[in-house]
């Protein structure tokens, strides 16, 4: 049940092409996660988690843990490392297409 | 078929938010007397009993329909204007005083109240779901102590936009140097949860510091989190000539219809060692005075837009459309839920073409500016920076 109600069918595309559209999977070097990657340049980077992958990260175990300190972890730094490696072995694409 | 980009101005939803929503500071409420509150299309009524407790219900007697803000605070309970019925906090109608009893269905709606950091919340679920506490913002460590200044708070009003727009700031990083003059220089994203966060830095343009806006001497990091769909905390660290600044906001919003909302923002900031309690508190006011102008810029825009169902990107543009994933799980039935609403997304955003372009534009605007000879800006060395701008 959608809450804000497209006019046009064209929207829901819209949708699906900024959300899911151009991403790579990625896995981890380091654990078991993998995830979706969007790269619109070298610096440009989207991550799109699932609930497997996030249980698999110890990271994020690890910094869950931690009693101080806020509860929005900004990245996984052996993901982020697996993701530049991917990138220099040029398994992902990177540029835009028109936006998305 | 034309080519022509269509704007989808879409619907907004039938319904508020599920989730908790900030109403105001607790001491605004404490005087013993009934508190009118516009909320969710409707009106509450929020008073304090003897116990020091705060309830809010539903702001019309079940009865007549009698308008309970006008009432009076009689014991514990709400006595309605129009014929003196008593509510209780707990939405129960405890006594009428002319009658020999209280109807079996004598039971209104009530809005579960919780204190965060001396903040009034309330619970409100379409699907009338009892409160969910796990998901209350977090206390702030050291905040109501002597550390800290105390909270300011405002209130303004927003006739005539959904309060998606203000949501929508999370991800929005070049409206920083059109609506607020200043360079984004880092800016990230994390939605997981009930939580959307933006990190970012930023410096002030150069080229406004004469209009009272952007500072070229200000540095500012700023990390702002949503708990859900009404209540952002706004961490933020100024760096001033050298004097640095521990604020954290508030930014929330009450709903007030499908098209309009009343936003509320509140600060306090760490008492800077070897400054006194007045001046502590001189410049929180400060910079509550300074917020106000940045959130009257982006309200200004929210005034006189459309609704965008369907924005058109670039690709330096932040990612709206997770976000509002994101926020549709406050729009859904629980059980509507999906996990993509949920699920964790990053962003980082590359600011280094834009940043490029807009310092060319900003180097070109002071030329222009030495050119004309104006007047040169004043020059302050007070602590709080004229203009400075938070995570909206």
């Amino acid at each position: 049940m959608a809450s804000f109600v497209p006019t046009s069918p064209d929207t829901l595309e819209d949708q699906r092409l900024y959300t899911r559209a151009r991403l790579t999977e990625v896995a981890c070097l380091d654990c078991l996660a993998k995830v979706g990657v969007k790269k619109n340049s070298e610096h440009h980077t989207s991550i799109q988690w699932n609930d497997e992958a996030r249980r698999q990260c110890p990271e994020f175990s690890r910094m869950d843990q931690r009693p101080e300190g806020r509860p929005v972890h900004v990245g996984c730094p052996r993901l982020v490392d697996s993701i530049e490696t991917a990138a220099r072995e040029g398994l992902i694409p990177i540029g835009a297409e028109d936006g998305y | 078929m034309s080519d022509t980009r269509f704007l989808d101005k879409g619907k907004p939803p039938e319904r508020f938010a599920r989730g908790w929503h900030c109403l105001g500071l607790e001491s605004a409420f404490a005087d013993g007397k009934p508190h009118g509150i516009e909320a969710f299309g409707g009106k509450l009524v929020v008073w304090q009993d003897s116990q020091g407790k705060l309830n809010a219900l539903d702001g019309y007697c079940r009865h007549m329909g009698g308008d309970l803000t006008q009432g009076t605070v009689k014991g514990d309970e709400i006595a309605c204007p129009f014929h003196d019925w008593r509510w209780g906090g707990d939405g129960k109608c405890k006594a009428i005083p002319y009658a020999r009893r209280v109807p079996l269905r004598a039971r209104t709606q009530k809005y579960p109240v919780e204190i965060r950091n001396g903040q009034v919340m309330v619970w409100h679920d379409a699907e009338g779901s009892a409160p969910d506490l796990d998901i209350l913002p977090p206390e702030l460590p050291g905040v109501g102590t002597d550390a800290y200044t105390d909270w300011t708070w405002e209130v303004l009003d927003v006739p005539t936009a959904h309060c998606r727009e203000i949501i929508d700031n999370v991800v929005d990083m070049a409206h920083f140097f059109y609506i607020h003059f200043a360079f984004p220089t880092s800016f990230r994203n994390v939605f997981e949860g009930h939580v959307a966060t933006q990190f970012m830095e930023s410096k002030g343009r150069p080229d406004m510091g004469g209009s009272g806006y952007g500072d070229a001497d200000l540095v500012l990091k700023s990390e702002a989190s949503y708990y859900g769909p009404s209540y952002m905390i706004n961490w933020l660290w100024v760096d001033y000539k050298g004097f640095e600044t521990e604020v954290i906001l508030i930014n929330c919003h009450i709903p007030t219809s499908d098209n309009s909302f009343k936003l509320q923002y509140g600060l306090v900031v760490k008492k800077p060692e070897g400054v006194d309690e007045e001046t502590a508190q001189y410049i929180g006011k400060r910079y509550s005075d300074t917020f106000k102008q940045g959130f009257e810029q982006d309200v200004h825009i929210w005034l006189n837009k459309a609704p965008v169902q369907n924005p058109l990107l670039c690709e330096e543009d932040g990612p709206v459309y997770q976000l509002r994933r994101w926020y549709e799980q406050f729009y859904v039935d629980k059980a509507d839920v999906t996990a993509e609403m949920t699920d964790r997304f990053e962003f980082e955003v590359d600011t280094t073409k834009a940043n490029e372009y807009w310092q060319e534009e900003v180097a070109e605007n002071l030329r222009r500016k030495a050119a004309e000879d104006a007047s040169s800006p004043e020059s302050s060395d007070d602590v709080a920076p004229d203009s400075a701008m938070t995570g909206t």
